[in-house]
């Protein structure tokens, strides 16, 4: 650091007396900054200033959108259009996506329940293959009893006779 | 940031700023630009002054990288640009009499031939006042490196003005 500063002073007394070819160029008077170009800029200055002005006041979504979009704008300023080109394609892709998907309703919503016919003949076909195998008695037992109604009564003298 | 606190920063700085990007830029309307991205930044972020001890050579960097910025998101349509608008542009106010302001048309075209980091060196040098280490700051650059191109482009500037300097 001591060094660096030591050579900066050592250029600055080369180049402390400006001969008379660079003291005119000095001299030569340059533009003022158009006065209406501060209105313009510190009014546009103000509008971004603005909500961090009142910070205390606002709630906090508010204060965290804020500084969201502060972060945001800061971390995509370097290249706003390639971010806005970045976002076409993603938007495009999602669009393809939703447009081309299959509009179908899927086959477990489309089934309905089989005609009468069908049953019938799914009834016949259950029966035949029961014969085939012939009765078991894990299926039996399994199957729950199929009590038919009576009246009370009846049920009651069976019951007694039992 | 307060009202009050931006606008003492443009009256203080916005000239100078102005000037040095109207020259490194030679392009009024990418001046005009640069000059508000710099203001709506620190109205966006003041703490970014905070720690800075010399804040006009704090506020030259962030016009210098903000112009570097934009000449490289321009590319190579920027260069066209630059080749063509590069002698419309003059950074000096009008003069009193024709000699001076026949000198400060050739010094704005001698300018304009300058490459524009020794152009950025001679302006922060002639005009600003700036010390080699200063300028070294705001442009990142050696002390060295600032001086000797304020040699070369001073050199240019004398080869090229010497016809019109010695009429004066």
């Amino acid at each position: 650091m001591t060094a660096k500063i030591k050579t900066a002073t050592l250029i600055e007394r080369r180049y402390k007396n400006m001969d008379d070819f660079e003291k005119q160029l000095q001299r030569q008077s340059l533009r003022k900054v158009p006065g209406e170009w501060r209105v313009e800029i510190l009014r546009e200055g103000r509008r971004i200033s603005v909500p961090e002005f009142n910070d205390a006041n606002r709630p906090f979504l508010g204060k965290f959108l804020s500084t969201l979009n502060r972060k945001l704008s800061t971390f995509f300023w370097p290249h706003p259009k390639a971010w806005a080109g970045l976002a076409v394609i993603w938007i495009a892709i999602l669009f393809m996506n939703v447009y081309t998907r299959d509009s179908r309703p899927v086959l477990a919503k489309q089934t309905e329940a089989p005609s009468p016919q069908v049953q019938l003949v799914m009834e016949q076909q259950r029966r035949l293959f029961n014969e085939l195998l012939g009765p078991t008695t894990a299926l039996e037992a399994d199957r729950p009893k199929i009590i038919l109604r009576q009246p009370r009564s009846e049920m009651r003298r069976e019951t007694a006779m039992a | 940031m307060p009202d009050t606190e931006l606008e003492r920063l443009y009256d203080d700085h916005a000239q100078a700023l102005f000037a040095f990007l109207l020259n490194f830029m030679r392009d009024e309307s990418d001046t005009r630009d640069l000059l508000q991205e710099i203001f709506v930044k620190l109205a966006r972020q003041p703490e970014l002054l905070h720690g800075a001890r010399d804040e006009r050579g704090f506020l030259l960097r962030l016009a210098h990288n903000a112009a570097i910025d934009l000449m490289r998101r321009r590319g190579v349509r920027g260069k066209y640009h630059e080749q063509f608008g590069a002698e419309m542009v003059s950074i000096f106010a009008p003069a009193g009499n024709p000699d001076e302001e026949a000198f400060r048309a050739a010094l704005t075209t001698a300018l304009a031939e300058l490459p524009e980091e020794q152009r950025a060196v001679v302006h922060l040098k002639l005009w600003e006042g700036r010390t080699f280490e200063q300028i070294a700051d705001a442009l990142s650059i050696s002390p060295n490196t600032a001086a000797s191109r304020y040699r070369y482009g001073l050199d240019k500037l004398r080869e090229r003005l010497r016809p019109v300097y010695d009429e004066l």
